[in-house]
């Protein structure tokens, strides 16, 4: 600030070397923003990188240099957590995004009753994730829920036995948890893109003679593409990150079947008090997360060159 | 090429009449304007013979054919939109070749027409560029190239300029009217702007509140309107309106509502102490120093070419049009006189014309 000060008053003799008040004002103006920026962003993502460079202890902790990182190399459970991770998030997202462009669909359509639909539909979405993860659990549960029940009843289960308790199959008790919570993100952002589509676009194709599935391929699809990239890039990192599900519902179980790295890292900082290598494995994701995002974006450009 | 026919055409919405048998006839290589105040419904009759809406009752050909039932895409028009409804992630030689593409037509008959549309509209250089790289002249004539590719039997225009600035309106207007004058194709053009359907068209429909009010060419329509909605819409500026009574002493006499009289044209079926409305357009109102009219002189707008100036004539504003500099000033009272032949007169209550 006195350096800004002492500038006004040299103004009329510039110097050399020294930054005038022209370059410094803007960032005065910034300042607040960066501060806070700073603050609430950098310093606790720099804090957190440099516990992966340190070895935690009941009362005390080390420099390790690269040590934490050089154990994940060998970690059979990590890789495990980050196949688990990969499928969650693939087959997750998958039907959230499916299921949410058809409800979409069939919202953007007139019919009696859609304002009652549309409410129920959005629904999910403001239920908290620990209740619905309950909710699921419970309804997975032979005991209390049905859900066992009736697969069995349709031939899909040899026994009405809870999903959730087997390796194989307990996996899905959480995705289908979390497609359930998902949809309603997908159906909003791509039923208010679908709303921006002019009606004179579809009218000048229908006189173009585009078939009902060409109008939807060739000008829908591409109209979505851009709200499709941006969402689908965020709900990936959303649900890639989301612990709360799988936690509620396994708790990373049986036999690490539905340990997501998240689930990892949580177990590793406050079950096994591991905070060194806990926030290595969360660099590890933050930085493929990161380069997924930018070949994305990247994708993006190249797609989609009309907005 | 094609005619299009209207027979007592209908629009429902629930309810809500929206057109109320509108009967046309449109020849081949006609180009009529429908024109009116927005609601009037012009736009929902365009979009019916484009197949856009569905027609709730009465017929519509195409050349012979009843298109009541028939799809859009099947009765061979092209449709030009106000917003131009181009696609934002084509290129406009895409754009303009959809429709081509989407009837499997051969690449080199696509490019071979495509290029020449884009020839005959300027639109070559421009043939690689995505619409939101264009200017708003450029998007509406990749609207028209994409129309023109088609080679249909039948244009629509539904207010195509509306988007575009004054000056460029005044400029597209005139190319539109060259353009069908080479291709000679049918067409129907939706304005609310009355100086566009004057300049445009072969035929205008003049439509209000879902009834066509008159039909014919644009100087007929100018010269006896058939209405006082007619009359008051078609003409820039527009047509005055008095109220009067007659009173027939020797000639017949229109009396203003403050005593000042206006001579009347013989052989009209008026009789004492009817009530009229007299229509007088602005430039057949005149300065004259012996005029039967004294009025006071309110506003002067000085134009160069000609001057406008309003004056207060049995309490009302009531226009007056010159060519070239009238000379008079605000406050200043002045005698005029109008030729009776000139005059428009109606019957205030059913609003048509009486002579």
């Amino acid at each position: 600030m006195t350096y800004a000060m002492s500038e006004i008053r040299s103004a009329g003799r510039p110097r050399k070397k020294r930054l005038s008040y022209a370059t410094v004002e803007p960032w005065l103006y910034l300042s607040p923003a960066i501060v806070l920026l700073v603050a609430v962003l950098l310093v606790p993502l720099v804090i957190g990188i440099s516990y992966s460079f340190r070895k935690f202890s009941a009362f005390k902790s080390e420099y390790v240099g690269l040590g934490q990182y050089q154990a994940m190399l060998s970690d059979q459970v990590l890789g495990q957590a980050l196949v688990n991770t990969l499928w969650w998030t693939v087959a997750s997202l998958f039907f959230q995004f499916f299921l949410g462009l058809g409800l979409a669909l069939l919202l953007d359509k007139p019919f009696y009753g859609r304002k009652l639909v549309q409410a129920v539909v959005f629904l999910p979405w403001a239920v908290p994730s620990f209740l619905s993860g309950l909710t699921w659990a419970w309804l997975f549960n032979p005991i209390i829920g049905p859900l066992p029940h009736w697969l069995f009843a349709l031939g899909l289960k040899a026994e009405p036995t809870n999903v959730l308790s087997d390796p194989a199959t307990a996996m899905w008790g959480p995705i289908v948890a979390n497609v359930w919570y998902g949809i309603p993100f997908f159906a909003i952002t791509l039923l208010a893109a679908l709303k921006s589509i002019p009606s004179e676009m579809h009218e000048a194709a229908a006189i173009d003679g585009a078939t009902p599935w060409q109008r939807f391929s060739k000008l829908t699809l591409p109209f979505l593409a851009p709200t499709i990239a941006i969402t689908v890039m965020l709900r990936t990192i959303w649900i890639a990150t989301f612990a709360d599900l799988i936690f509620v519902m396994t708790e990373g179980g049986p036999a690490g079947s539905t340990s997501t790295v998240p689930v990892y890292i949580y177990v590793s900082a406050f079950k096994s008090l591991d905070k060194g290598y806990a926030s290595a494995i969360a660099v590890l994701l933050l930085v493929l997360l990161i380069a997924y995002a930018i070949a994305l974006i990247a994708i993006r450009r190249s797609l989609v060159r009309h907005v | 090429m094609a005619s299009v026919t209207l027979q007592h055409v209908e629009k429902d919405y629930g309810s809500l009449r929206i057109l109320h048998g509108v009967d046309l006839e449109i020849a081949d290589g006609e180009f009529v304007v429908l024109v009116g105040p927005s609601g009037c419904g012009k736009s929902t009759l365009l979009r019916m013979i484009a197949g856009l809406e569905e027609v709730s009752g009465g017929e519509i050909h195409i050349g012979e054919r009843l298109v009541n039932d028939v799809a859009p895409k099947d009765r061979d028009i092209a449709m030009v939109f106000q917003s131009y409804a181009l696609y934002p992630h084509m290129d406009v030689s895409k754009n303009m070749g959809f429709s081509l593409m989407l009837k499997k037509a051969e690449k080199t008959m696509i490019d071979g027409r495509v290029g020449s549309a884009a020839k005959r509209l300027g639109l070559d250089s421009l043939l690689g560029r995505l619409p939101r790289q264009l200017s708003g002249g450029q998007r509406q004539r990749v609207a028209m190239g994409r129309a023109i590719v088609r080679d249909p039997k039948v244009f629509l225009f539904d207010e195509p300029l509306s988007n575009l600035d004054a000056k460029l309106r005044v400029h597209m207007r005139a190319e539109i009217k060259a353009l069908h004058q080479q291709l000679k194709t049918t067409s129907v053009y939706v304005t609310h702007d009355q100086i566009e359907a004057m300049t445009m068209a072969d035929r205008i429909v003049v439509m209000h509140d879902g009834y066509v009010q008159q039909v014919g060419a644009p100087l007929d329509l100018y010269d006896r309107p058939a209405n006082i909605f007619v009359a008051g819409f078609i003409g820039s500026p527009g047509m005055n309106f008095l109220p009067a009574t007659v009173e027939k002493g020797g000639k017949v006499d229109a009396v203003l509502a403050d005593g000042q009289r206006l001579r009347l044209p013989d052989g009209l079926p008026l009789k004492d102490d009817d009530k009229l409305t007299v229509g007088l357009r602005p430039e057949h109102i005149r300065l004259a120093d012996d005029g039967a009219l004294k009025a006071e002189v309110e506003v002067v707008e000085p134009l160069g070419l000609s001057t406008q100036f309003y004056i207060k004539l049995d309490n009302q504003q009531v226009c007056v049009f010159a060519m070239g500099r009238a000379g008079v000033k605000p406050g200043q009272t002045v005698r005029l006189s109008a030729d009776p032949a000139a005059l428009h007169i109606f019957d205030p209550v059913s609003g048509s014309r009486i002579g």
